[in-house]
């Protein structure tokens, strides 16, 4: 009797725990087979707000459009979807749409283990060729294996597009009669006389170590062949990483940081406190993706401008470019078909119009007439896009080459930056982990 | 022997040295918190122009502080709750009850009080989806108690090897059961015990990062660590705003802190010396 | 640990009745989850897709030539001195300037020392991030103030400071809680014996040396311990200030880890890492606990 009584006490507190947790648990996961209604489970990493708003835009006019379909919107960081994306849609109530970071360590990966739906057949059905181009294909498509890059099925659609050039202090190049350079030794001309002037020339901060990545490879850009860029990205034919071009880079990069042409103390700077000084007035320029014009525009009594990255008299430049993280189907999704028209509605003009209200690139062409204002910092990312997407010279982020060459490449560079390597160890340096990966 | 005036002035000094280096970082934070991006790069202890509150508002709702507040309170209160609790049987079972196996079984717990959080993370998250309970509260309370009662078990065991022996054998001889002897002859003296073993899983648990950034998807279901560092995300970020954040993450376990510690020393001066 | 005798007609498997919600739920959420992870240091695994090769030993032995682990695990050595060494120090010097005599102010000071002790983690980086900022950080801002700024560096991404700006952060968070544990102690060290050395003509630094840091031998065991894993395991501290950089000065064990099995996709190499991490630790904790446990019977 005693022991019957402790056992039903035990059991009690042990309900009571368990009850307590029951009334919190989300209404939506008890009553969902109650309803006639379609869930359409939607991860993005749009969480800023002003490009959150537009997201919640699109998903408001695509429930509309679609009676009896809701869209359950899960937001994250790029850094938080990085780690949990690939587990989630292993399950078998993952995310039925998501934005799956391109390159090998993310998409790759993901298609390598049959995570994600090939889009080929709603590539067709909608007409995507239309929309944007085969190259910017080429960045969503992997194999079926998820070995080969830049070729096989598409695996995603991206609403926005993203370039790297040079942001400058408008209102600071206007007091001191600073031109916009035209030539990559007008640039370099000018980089010394800011510093002359006592100014910061370029506003950077290394501690994040991503962004250093462009800072590198915008130079790097101006220097190589789209065949090269495309072959070292994609990992075909052979290319090596310890060229003339990338030891160029490197010292030219090297040679600045030494000159004194970036913030003072910029490896202990994150990228956004260097973005900071920079919208605060301190620094003339500043290297990075178009991603910032709307942020260069709100709240400040300084005005901005953004040019390309100048080429190398008489040589044709690239610039870094893309489309931004597309949208992928899962692959065991049940609603592949609600989750196509989903896409589709991702890349329709309209949203075009909505991204560029937002300051932010669409990778879509604008609807005709569309009431928007380019006659400022984000006309002007709008045409260096323009530029280098109708002149085929758009490039690609590097660190998607071999799933640790992000961490290798930011490794390398900070100790470059520091004068701890010579260009040449950082070529051969970033060359190892470059073969260890064709290799296997 | 040096008279005790000459020895006070160095001491005070050395302490405010040691205590300045406490709050100047903090009250840094503090101040940040209500200054706009361009104010905070001007100067680091300059008073803000103004007392506004509009960082802390956009963290709380725009930022969904609000959500991710009730999100850790729920998930920091089922788990002090239930892991206190547990705990407490399982240390009264290891200090005064009869336990064949305990040789082997402490040492198992023991292990659980040393693993590091990543060293566990992906089997967890499998298994948890296994069940059926990933995104949901469950993900983050239950590996946290399972976490937390190794460290509880250590400690409560402590408390009840040491209890007075005669008291329990006496409650035996009036006819108490164990269960009883417990709840009324111990409880009262394990009170301040449990106390401290409240304030530290509480704080563990609200301020746990990893388990809660992998284990839980769902934004609505995030805790306040993880909320925060959703403002270092990728692209921009505002340091007042993070200031702000960084503040309603701070505050709740400063407060538990200020409130219980008293506890908190007379539970290390009884829990862990002799763990 | 001594055992318990059951009462006359008590049964002995009673008290398996109060572990059995415990165990439970350690069973499956803790100790099932590290059985997996030994496990998964055998396979070649991404972590998400339903193939997983056997091989064996082969993360393990990958992981011994691996100059990055090397690397990482010499940083956690070092970290060792800035969590625990100075720490239990500064704990000893602060708490023998608090103790003993009463003092206007001792609980303003003894509260405030250990607040750094509660913070999050994440709290405590975006801090030290803002403080060590080059550009608008208090530290350079006061060096120059003062007259140092040839002193001013870029601290976090400084080759030869990120790792010691890193590990002052630890030492910060860590001293008020060494501090904390040694006050407790010392309540218990009877005032009489430094009277007596008070005749005998010992000074205070004598008394402190004879009296007080015998009398706290238990108190800094369990402060060593408690310090070392904290410099074994560092994670969160690394994640928000450096990430391990510049250029891997400052990548620690457990920062690799995270590194290979969520951005590289290792699973299997991770857990052989955190599979070691794990055996080190434990066997630290064992030898220091033996340690203690020895001198402890020595005493009596």
């Amino acid at each position: 009797m005693k022991r019957m009584r402790l056992t039903i006490a035990i059991l009690l507190a042990l309900a009571m725990i368990l009850g307590a947790c029951q009334g919190s648990q989300k209404p939506a996961q008890t009553q969902a087979p109650a309803t006639e209604e379609t869930t359409l489970v939607v991860w993005d990493q749009f969480y800023r707000d002003v490009e959150s708003q537009v997201m919640d835009t699109l998903n408001a006019e695509f429930e509309a459009a679609h009676p009896g379909v809701k869209i359950e919107r899960v937001v994250k960081t790029l850094d938080d979807l990085k780690v949990t994306l690939k587990l989630a849609l292993s399950e078998a109530n993952g995310p039925d749409v998501a934005q799956v970071n391109q390159g090998r360590s993310d998409m790759g990966a993901m298609v390598e283990a049959g995570l994600l739906l090939p889009l080929d057949s709603y590539l067709a059905k909608y007409n995507w060729g239309s929309v944007f181009s085969t190259s910017v294909a080429s960045r969503n498509s992997f194999t079926p294996d998820g070995k080969t890059f830049g070729q096989g099925n598409l695996y995603g659609v991206s609403p926005t597009a993203e370039v790297v050039g040079v942001y400058y202090n408008k209102t600071m190049f206007k007091k001191n009669g600073w031109e916009v350079p035209q030539t990559f030794e007008e640039f370099e001309a000018l980089l010394a006389k800011i510093k002359e002037s006592g100014q910061t020339p370029i506003s950077f901060g290394s501690l994040d170590g991503w962004n250093a990545i462009h800072e590198f490879s915008a130079i790097q850009h101006l220097l190589v062949s789209l065949d090269y860029i495309n072959n070292l990205t994609y990992g075909v034919n052979n290319v090596s990483f310890k060229t003339e071009e990338n030891i160029k880079a490197a010292a030219i990069l090297q040679q600045w940081a030494k000159a004194g042409y970036f913030t003072e103390g910029y490896p202990g700077i994150g990228y956004d406190d260097s973005n900071a000084l920079f919208k605060a007035g301190n620094g003339a320029m500043t290297i990075t993706g178009s991603w910032l014009a709307g942020e260069l525009i709100n709240d400040t009594d300084q005005e901005f401008g953004f040019f390309l990255m100048p080429p190398f008299e008489g040589k044709k430049a690239l610039a870094i470019g893309g489309v931004g993280i597309p949208f992928a189907i899962r692959k065991t999704s049940t609603k592949a078909d609600l989750a196509a028209e989903y896409l589709n509605w991702m890349i329709s003009p309209r949203a075009a119009e909505l991204w560029a209200k937002a300051g932010m690139l669409p990778a879509m062409a604008l609807p005709e007439g569309a009431d928007i204002d380019t006659d400022n910092l984000f006309g002007d990312t709008l045409r260096a896009w323009d530029a280098i997407n109708k002149g085929n010279a758009v490039g690609h982020y590097i660190d998607w080459a071999t799933p640790t060459f992000y961490d290798t490449l930011v490794a390398e560079l900070q100790k470059l930056l520091g004068s701890i390597s010579t260009p040449e160890d950082f070529v051969s340096a970033v060359q190892k982990d470059y073969e260890a990966y064709l290799s296997k | 022997m040096t008279s005790p005036k000459t020895q006070l002035v160095p001491r005070y000094l050395l302490l405010t040295f040691f205590a300045l280096l406490v709050l100047l970082p903090v009250s840094g934070l503090f101040l940040g918190a209500f200054k706009t991006d361009t104010q905070l790069i001007q100067g680091p202890f300059s008073l803000p122009r103004t007392w506004n509150l509009d960082n802390f508002r956009q963290a709380w709702f725009t930022g969904r502080f609000n959500i991710f507040f009730k999100n850790s309170v729920i998930v920091s209160a089922a788990v002090v709750a239930a892991s206190v609790f547990i705990s407490v049987l399982m240390g009264y079972a290891f200090g005064l009850l009869p336990l064949p196996g305990k040789k082997w079984l402490f040492p198992l717990i023991l292990l659980g009080y040393m693993v590091p959080f990543e060293a566990v993370i992906i089997p967890l998250y499998h298994f948890l989806d296994l069940l059926g309970l990933r995104d949901t509260y469950w993900a983050l309370i239950l590996p946290q108690i399972g976490l937390s009662v190794s460290f509880g078990t250590l400690w409560m065991t402590s408390f009840f090897e040491n209890a007075p022996r005669d008291l329990v054998d006496a409650a035996a001889m009036d006819g108490c059961t164990r269960w009883q002897t417990l709840w009324r002859v111990l409880w009262p003296l394990a009170k301040p015990s449990v106390t401290t073993l409240v304030v530290l899983v509480f704080m563990w648990t609200w301020n746990e990062f990893l388990l809660a950034l992998v284990l839980v998807q769902d934004e609505t279901m995030r805790t306040l660590p993880v909320g925060l560092a959703f403002f270092q995300g990728k692209y921009t970020a505002n340091i007042p705003l993070l200031a702000a954040g960084a503040l309603i993450v701070a505050v709740p376990t400063v407060l538990v802190y200020i409130l219980f510690q008293r506890f908190f020393i007379r539970g290390m001066l009884g829990g862990a010396v002799k763990g | 640990m001594r055992s318990n005798q059951a009462y006359p007609g008590e049964n002995k498997w009673k008290g398996w009745l109060y572990l059995l919600p415990g165990f439970l739920i350690y069973l499956g959420f803790t100790f099932y989850p590290i059985l997996e992870t030994v496990r998964t240091s055998f396979y070649e695994w991404n972590g998400f897709s339903a193939r997983r090769d056997w091989i064996g030993l082969q993360n393990y032995r990958v992981m011994f030539y691996d100059a990055q682990f090397t690397n990482a695990f010499l940083h956690n050595l070092i970290f060792i001195l800035f969590f625990c060494v100075l720490p239990v120090l500064l704990g000893l010097l602060l708490a023998s300037l608090l103790t003993r005599k009463t003092l206007p102010g001792m609980t303003f000071f003894r509260t405030v020392l250990f607040l750094p002790q509660v913070i999050s983690m994440v709290v405590v980086g975006v801090i030290w991030r803002w403080i060590f900022n080059p550009q608008f950080g208090p530290l350079n801002i006061l060096l120059k103030a003062v007259g140092l700024g040839s002193l001013t560096r870029a601290w976090l991404g400084d080759f030869a400071l990120a790792l010691p700006a890193v590990g002052s952060v630890g030492t910060w968070v860590q001293y008020g809680f060494c501090m904390i544990l040694f006050l407790a102690g010392m309540q218990h060290i009877s005032e009489e014996y430094y009277e007596a050395s008070s005749l005998d003509g010992a000074n205070a630094f004598q008394q402190f040396l004879h009296i007080t840091i015998p009398g706290l031998r238990a108190e800094i065991g369990v402060a060593l311990v408690t310090t070392i894993i904290a410099a074994l395991r560092v994670f969160d501290l690394v994640y928000v200030t450096t990430r391990g950089g510049p250029g891997n000065a400052t990548l620690v064990v457990g920062f690799l880890i995270y590194r290979s099995a969520f951005q590289q996709n290792r699973i299997g190499y991770a857990s052989a890492v955190a599979t070691v991490l794990m055996i080190i630790i434990l066997a630290i904790s064992l030898l220091i606990r033996r340690l203690q446990n020895g001198n402890e019977e020595a005493k009596e």
